[in-house]
């Protein structure tokens, strides 16, 4: 049977273990991608560092400046 | 004997079918009135929508949420013309996260819409509600 404190020190760590998992998703998670879509199906990414993808970038923030934080601000 | 009754119907009613069908090269863009009401509705389904707009097949705002509805166009004309570029070839659906927000674009029947959403919206359904939008918009106009 184990110690009482080592009870404590397991749950502890897993819940230490548990907090870094979720770090380590919200953070892939919230990398930012640009996806395009084609006939067919097929679909490309486009990284934020490429000529291609950069421009989609600047075009996306501006349209996101556009729509303002308000939801159907009419 | 069955077969071939089978045949002259299948062959008689699939000309009416696709008479009353109509033609996509005759179909006019949808009224201002009817793509602010898609927008509405757009809207009331989507509950982390920041600002949307539809365009018609020319590029022309339709309708779109905000004050600025020639900025939408501007942009959208861009945005649609990097995603064309980017591969040399036409794209049907853009999706751009930021960690400002997201972008979706959709293009369907001649017909375009463009959204912006909060950070993490689900895109799957924000690009099937805007493709039912544009077809629903689109049989208005036929």
């Amino acid at each position: 049977m184990q110690k009482p404190h080592r009870i404590l020190l397991d749950r502890v760590s897993a819940y230490a273990d548990e907090a870094a998992a979720f770090m380590r998703r919200r953070r892939v998670a919230r990398r930012p991608f640009a996806r395009l879509y084609y006939a067919g199906g097929r679909s490309a990414d486009h990284a934020q560092d490429s000529t291609a993808g950069a421009e989609l970038f600047v075009v996306a923030g501006r349209l996101i400046e556009v729509a303002g934080s308000k939801k159907g601000a009419r | 004997m069955t077969t071939v009754v089978i045949q002259e119907a299948r062959a008689r009613d699939t000309v009416d079918i696709f008479t009353q069908m109509p033609d996509a090269a005759a179909a006019t863009a949808p009224s201002g009135e009817s793509a602010e009401a898609a927008l509405a509705f757009l809207a009331e389904m989507s509950p982390d929508l920041r600002g949307a707009a539809v365009l018609g097949p020319e590029g022309e705002v339709l309708a779109a949420t905000g004050e600025e509805p020639e900025r939408w166009g501007e942009d959208a004309a861009a945005l649609l013309a990097a995603a064309d570029a980017a591969e040399e070839t036409p794209v049907e659906q853009v999706h751009i996260a930021t960690e400002q927000g997201e972008v979706f674009a959709i293009r369907n029947g001649g017909l375009t819409a463009v959204a912006v959403t909060e950070r993490f919206a689900l895109a799957s359904l924000m690009l099937f509600d805007m493709r039912s939008m544009l077809r629903e918009l689109g049989k208005g106009s036929a």
